[in-house]
């Protein structure tokens, strides 16, 4: 603390309270946990707003850190995402021919891949990016939805994502994301089903968990 | 993709692709994709042309540019083209769209000093893309099989057509009309680097998360293609993917469609 005669105090003390204020203004939403048994857009706003608040508040962001961005999706998005589904989803048929194992090991391989893929919509974060939330239009009371958002950033395009919804019994769950009219689960299903009948299902989660490394 | 470039080298590119293609036998044949063996082979060849030209030269025009001349390049290119893109609204029958977008290039030409600066997304009216593959969607003419095309990468039989009638609609009808020849190419240079340059999210993000790039790349080109076609309607509830369908037909009660118990567990290592 400066000498209070020698120094201007009034000024800084305003300063610092402006910075205070700021920071818990920042710090905020990644408080806020996101509430799974609220509505779904609310759900999916609360998400989204506590991982951005997240990577603007991180130094490491500026220099594109990837593996920072894909910590901060594990951490704060992936806890909201079906993994399980989004994987017996995207194997489709050949989720019924797979051990139990199997299922678990394929899931578990997958996830690194979905932790990259929802990080890919981040790594352009800056502290102009924001997340608009468009108006609800599918059935409130429905169990299955989908809640549709622009991430905008400063002088460049929107880009529309849009996110699919289950009602589970401990609230709702992401398992599908679009990216500007490309639905996740339906890009790796291809992918998948040309795996499996290459090197079968024990063949996919190789190539899977190689990816991860 | 400029005109002397697609007389001369155009076809020898092609015959290299063709001769790459041979090799190749597609393992889990796609419907739409027929052509497959030929397409990887060109998907093959663009990829190393672009490894070794493309990508480098976006590289270090994204290294040496700073961000705010990179955009304005980029937002007078799409702004230019949103003329165009207004003209196939209209061709299509999507009067909202048209005027948004005319909207959006009388906004933007003027507030946003000849489209330097996107004001219009900035208040809200989002660039609406569109071009003439979609408007002969529109008009009911199918896909066809899809086709890698070189250098200018993926496409289908109906969207190779289509970007005739872009290339004849947006470049010819703009920078194509400028007289002075180094001019007119110099901006076609710095167009297709600048389009080349803001794929590199996209193209970094494709090399992270596809397990086969090819039909990663197929698929994802031909849903964007699909919802593109059916405009406002790609969102609504009965054009949502249906994964459970396939999942349950065959044996319905050998396997619950609910996740295991056991499996939310193992999540939390």
């Amino acid at each position: 603390m400066p000498h209070p005669f020698r120094f201007p105090f009034g000024p800084l003390l305003r300063r610092m309270f402006v910075a205070a204020a700021a920071s818990l203004a920042l710090g905020a939403p990644a408080h806020a946990k996101p509430d799974p048994n609220a509505a779904p857009q609310d759900f999916v706003r609360q998400v989204a707003d506590q991982a951005l608040a997240v990577l603007k508040q991180d130094p490491a962001l500026k220099s594109g850190n990837i593996a920072r961005i894909n910590q901060v999706v594990d951490e704060y998005i992936l806890p909201y995402v079906d993994f399980e589904k989004t994987t017996r989803l995207a194997a489709g048929r050949y989720w019924r021919q797979a051990s139990e194992k199997q299922r678990t090991d394929l899931a578990q391989a997958f996830r690194g891949t979905l932790i990259r893929t929802y990080s890919g919509a981040l790594t352009r974060t800056d502290q102009s990016t924001a997340v608009k939330l468009q108006p609800f239009r599918g059935d409130p009371s429905a169990s299955d939805v989908v809640v549709r958002s622009q991430i905008s950033q400063s002088n460049s395009t929107p880009v529309n994502v849009d996110y699919r919804l289950e009602k589970t019994p401990e609230g709702w769950k992401i398992y599908d994301l679009n990216v500007e009219g490309i639905w996740l689960i339906e890009n790796y299903r291809g992918q998948f089903a040309q795996q499996i009948s290459q090197n079968g299902i024990d063949g996919l989660i190789q190539a899977l968990n190689q990816r991860n490394q | 993709m400029k005109n002397a470039f697609s007389t001369r080298l155009a076809p020898a590119l092609a015959t290299a692709a063709l001769l790459a293609g041979c090799a190749q036998t597609p393992t889990h044949p796609d419907p739409r994709d027929p052509w497959e063996g030929f397409n990887r082979g060109v998907y093959q060849f663009n990829d190393k042309v672009d490894r070794a030209v493309l990508k480098p030269v976006a590289k270090a025009y994204t290294y040496v540019t700073p961000a705010p001349v990179r955009d304005c390049v980029h937002n007078i290119f799409s702004n230019v083209g949103d003329l165009w893109a207004a003209a196939n609204s209209m061709l299509q029958g999507r009067g909202h769209d048209f005027v948004n977008t005319v909207g959006r290039f009388l906004f933007n030409t003027t507030m946003g000093v000849g489209g330097c600066f996107d004001v219009a997304s900035a208040n809200g009216a989002r660039k609406i893309p569109n071009d003439f593959g979609t408007t002969l969607g529109v008009w009911g003419i199918g896909q066809g099989p899809y086709l890698v095309l070189p250098i200018l990468g993926a496409s289908t039989v109906r969207d190779g057509v289509g970007l005739l009638g872009d290339w004849n609609g947006n470049q010819l009808a703009t920078v194509g009309r400028i007289d002075n020849v180094p001019l007119r190419n110099s901006l076609w240079g710095v167009e297709a680097v600048d389009y080349r340059a803001s794929l590199l999210d996209a193209t970094d993000t494709v090399d992270r998360v596809a397990l086969d790039p090819y039909s990663f790349v197929r698929d994802a080109y031909l849903q964007r293609r699909a919802a593109m076609v059916l405009g406002r309607k790609a969102g609504d509830t009965d054009h949502l993917p249906n994964y459970e369908d396939e999942d349950d037909e065959g044996a319905p009660p050998a396997a619950p469609a609910t996740p295991a118990p056991a499996v939310p567990g193992t999540g939390q290592q």
